[in-house]
């Protein structure tokens, strides 16, 4: 399997990467920690760039600057070459662009040999990367920002418009028709000193578990041989989960280990303003948390077991691993509480943080208690319920309470302390300021080559996803999870959620 | 006179005087959240006081005052002020008043300014608190008086000189900031600005609240506002060219908001030139005013650009200027429930369980002036107004009162 090979070549790499570290640090010379006044050089990797997508919210924060610490904030960077997934063909995929058609009808006639891989269903596909496409003329970068932008645009810009094509010609980055030539921005050799990856949902396919098959893993793969055939690694930070797959997301994560390149990845959830502006001490005894939200299997989900995560792992002797997972819908979600599987009070504590409950608050505009009002079942028709059993005996559920609110909040119980709980604020669109502060860590792992928290809370909510999605392909049976118990770390000391 | 005791360990009774209790009105928030309690601290807190008696000034159409008895059958709907605040025993029988003048049909004077009752309500509490011999913690929502100096005042009078607490103001000044930082007391500012929305003898009191909330920490304390000047249409943005305000200030405000309206459609986030604004923003207002001890204030309206207020501030002694979002949770879309009451009211239980003023009501004083100064300068053709009736001083609350927890 193509996985699997990829996976054997990488041995190689390493060892060849590791042999020839002084060259690599040779490389970073040219980027020292913000020393330099030559901006540093980036390649956009993404699935879809249109307005309203996670790639053109995190894209264009390194285009046009972005709201920190008081200012507005224009980072020291060149995106130098964009790579949009959904323009390139795939098996019986639209026509994005003319100039493209050679390159789609080669990649389905790659895809027609047959690459298949058994974990990912039957209906996908391995990315590999096609033939450059024509480079798009531009002339001298122009300043950021530059185009006014108060000016009409042609009437054919919609929602769904592909932005890359016109942001290319406005800021001058090379769009490219595959990721190897992203990474070399039209040179033969390593082009960029940072990656940074968005895949999300575009038209990518679901497995019989309901999780849709991000080609997150394939997109580092890809970047990974670049990095193999240059013996010269870049930071790289991979939105969201890092794949659909554990093993996968682990691989990545051992990689990035081995090839001594900083790998940050998650969503922006953990990083966004808090009210009330509140963790869990670091250290602190925590004995249980729940998280509301909502969303469906959709990677609301994932967000939200990040958010968790990222409080919860602050807790005495840091983050122990996942034990066990259960995965609860319908009414066995109300069992449960009233099983004491999960705390009503911690729940009511949650709600209490939350700023859009529904029912006779939508209709009335009142405040009102959800638990103790006994309205939840009635608001919420498919409620889930993601538990989580940690290693250390520390539980915590997410729930997903569609119909009842559309904000994410937490409440944890914790010894000496009591409660701890805030809402995670996510401001509203189109500003969407919380990518902002993704935005400033992404430009800090870039600039510093050193991630502000581990990765491995991004792979172990990546896991916890997967194990819940199991869960409930099996009937919603709790689940014994050895492969997460493994997965142990240390927190930040500091919060690294935006309080300035 | 006798000052009000809620330490026997009695839960205190409250009457409240409103407007007009409808969908989303200022009355509704604030009564709901004394009967129906809202989340605090991380609980459903329900407030430890009854609110027994109510007079609502305007029924009618869209009126929920029934609804909200059917609900809460402790709560007596009187046909009179007096008669609320003595639940009909002819002598003052509560333990303090909750008064929302805002919102409901009030008639406009000639500058177009809405007469709320403000000013009607407290003389007939005050009557009761008289003829009583008593005076109890008294809640007043948003300005003293909307449109009369000298109402205004002699409210701010009255309550000193029978000697109870008042109490009531913005939610601005109360609700969550984002960041959640406190003006630094005693530091010296050279410049102030709010960025916000909204309009005139409306959201302008609140962007002055936003304002003042910080500001009255500088060093030394409140001393003031000497004059004001207003700016609209093409005097706004040739004074903003001018840099009557400072672009920087504007800049870090805007670096605040989370609702910039971006100049361009295929952009979601985008910082806009002052070109871009005036497309954005076709009937801006702003007002300019300088304190006594030099301080320069200026609110900016800017509909069309932003739908929050932001704050910032030249301090003396910091290379970047210091700023915050006062963050409403605003129930147009964005939210379901305007949370930022849940502080206002937060802070008035407070006053009544302790018979103290959580924060200064010389504060609202001077904003009220403001706002009644502001519409003075626009009815004199954006004159600038001398304002020695605003010569308001006072200190801030050593505490911060806004919401953090």
């Amino acid at each position: 399997m193509l996985t699997r090979r990829r996976f054997l070549g990488f041995s190689a790499f390493s060892a060849a990467l590791l042999a020839s570290r002084p060259l690599q640090r040779l490389g970073f010379a040219q980027t020292p920690t913000g020393s330099s006044e030559a901006p540093l050089r980036i390649a956009i990797i993404g699935s879809v760039y249109h307005l309203g997508s996670n790639l053109q919210s995190i894209a264009d924060r390194f285009l046009v600057g972005y709201p920190f610490d008081g200012d507005w904030h224009m980072p020291n960077v060149q995106v130098v070459s964009v790579y949009v997934d959904s323009l390139v063909p795939k098996f019986g995929g639209p026509i994005a662009w003319g100039w493209e058609q050679e390159a789609r009808r080669e990649a389905a006639r790659r895809h027609m040999h047959g690459k298949s891989d058994a974990h990912r269903g039957t209906s996908t596909q391995v990315l590999e990367p096609g033939p450059p496409h024509p480079p798009i003329a531009h002339s001298v970068r122009p300043r950021p920002g530059a185009r006014s932008l108060g000016e009409p645009l042609p009437e054919h810009i919609g929602l769904k418009t592909d932005l890359s094509r016109v942001r290319s010609q406005e800021f001058g980055f090379r769009l490219c028709g595959n990721i190897p030539e992203a990474l070399r921005a039209g040179t033969e050799r390593l082009a960029v000193d940072a990656v940074l990856t968005v895949v999300e949902q575009g038209d990518y396919p679901t497995n019989d578990r309901g999780q849709i098959l991000l080609p997150c893993y394939d997109f580092f793969q890809q970047c990974m041989r670049v990095f193999q055939e240059e013996g010269h690694a870049v930071p790289y930070f991979n939105y969201g989960q890092l794949s659909f797959s554990f093993p996968e997301a682990q691989q990545m994560v051992k990689t990035a280990e081995r090839l001594h390149f900083p790998l940050l990845a998650g969503s922006s959830y953990p990083v966004t303003w808090r009210l009330p502006a509140v963790d869990i001490p670091l250290g602190a005894h925590v004995e249980e948390a729940v998280m509301v939200g909502v969303g469906n299997f959709d990677g609301r989900d994932f967000d939200a077991l990040e958010a968790m995560q990222c409080m919860l792992e602050r807790r005495k002797g840091g983050e122990t691993g996942v034990k066990a997972v259960q995965l609860l819908e319908g009414d066995d979600v109300w069992q449960a509480g009233r099983e004491g599987r999960y705390s009503r009070e911690l729940l009511s504590s949650a709600l209490s943080r939350s700023d859009t409950p529904m029912g006779v608050t939508l209709l009335n505009a009142r405040p009102q208690d959800l638990v103790a009002s006994g309205v939840l079942p009635q608001l919420v028709k498919n409620p889930a319920a993601y538990c989580i059993e940690y290693a250390d005996g520390t539980k915590a559920a997410l729930l997903m309470l569609n119909g009842a609110i559309m904000d994410f909040n937490i409440s944890a119980r914790v010894a000496g302390k009591g409660l701890v709980s805030t809402q995670f604020y996510l401001p509203p669109t189109p500003n969407e300021t919380n990518t902002a502060c993704l935005a400033s860590k992404i430009e800090q792992t870039f600039m510093t080559r050193k991630t502000p928290y581990p990765v491995e809370r991004t792979l172990l909510t990546s896991g916890m996803l997967e194990a819940c999605l199991d869960s409930r392909h099996r009937l919603n049976q709790r689940l014994e999870t050895p492969h997460l118990a493994a997965v142990k770390y240390q927190p930040p000391r500091e919060p690294q959620y935006v309080r300035t | 006179m006798a000052q009000n005791k809620t330490s026997t360990g009695k839960r205190p009774k409250l009457a409240a005087v409103v407007t007009s209790i409808r969908l989303y009105s200022h009355p509704q928030h604030i009564v709901d959240r004394f009967l129906d309690g809202y989340g605090w601290n991380g609980r459903f807190h329900h407030p430890k006081m009854d609110l027994v008696g109510l007079y609502v000034d305007q029924r009618g159409e869209g009126d929920l005052t029934q609804e909200l008895v059917d609900r809460h059958p402790g709560l007596k709907v009187y046909p009179s002020i007096a008669e609320a605040v003595t639940l009909g025993t002819g002598k003052l029988a509560v333990d303090g008043v909750v008064v929302v003048g805002e919102h409901g049909r009030y008639p406009l004077n000639a500058k177009g300014q809405a007469m709320q009752p403000h000013f009607r309500f407290f003389e007939s509490i005050v009557d009761v608190f008289r003829s009583s011999n008593r005076a109890v913690p008294y809640f007043n929502d948003k300005q003293l008086s909307s449109w009369s100096w000298s109402q205004s005042k002699q409210m701010f009078d009255t309550s000193r000189q029978m000697g109870f607490p008042l109490q009531g103001g913005s939610s601005l000044a109360v609700t969550w900031r984002i960041p959640s930082v406190e003006f630094p007391t005693g530091a010296t500012p050279k410049e102030a600005l709010c960025v916000a929305y909204g309009g005139v003898d409306s959201y302008d009191f609140h962007a002055l609240e936003t304002v003042q909330c910080m500001v009255e920490r500088r060093k030394g304390g409140e001393t003031g506002v000497k004059w004001l000047q207003a700016y609209q249409g093409e005097s706004f943005w040739k004074a903003y060219e001018q840099g009557v305000w400072s672009h920087s200030l504007v800049k870090a405000a805007l670096s605040r908001s989370s609702t910039l309206m971006p100049a361009s459609r295929i952009f979601t986030d985008v910082y806009p030139s002052v070109k871009a604004m005036r497309k954005l923003v076709p009937d801006p207002t702003a007002y300019h005013y300088q304190y006594r001890d030099g301080l320069r204030g200026t609110i900016l309206l800017m509909n069309g650009l932003v739908r929050d207020f932001t704050f910032a501030a030249d301090i003396e002694g910091r290379s970047q200027p210091f700023s915050t979002q006062m963050y409403l949770p605003m129930p147009d879309g964005r939210t379901t429930l305007a949370s930022f009451f849940s502080p206002l009211v937060h802070n008035a239980e407070l006053m009544f369980l302790t018979g103290k003023a959580q924060y200064p009501v010389a504060r609202t004083l001077l904003t009220s002036g403001l706002v009644i100064a502001g519409i003075d300068s626009i009815f004199q053709g954006l004159r600038r107004v001398e304002t020695p009736q605003l010569a308001v001083t006072y200190q801030p609350s050593p505490e911060s009162t806004f919401w953090r927890s």
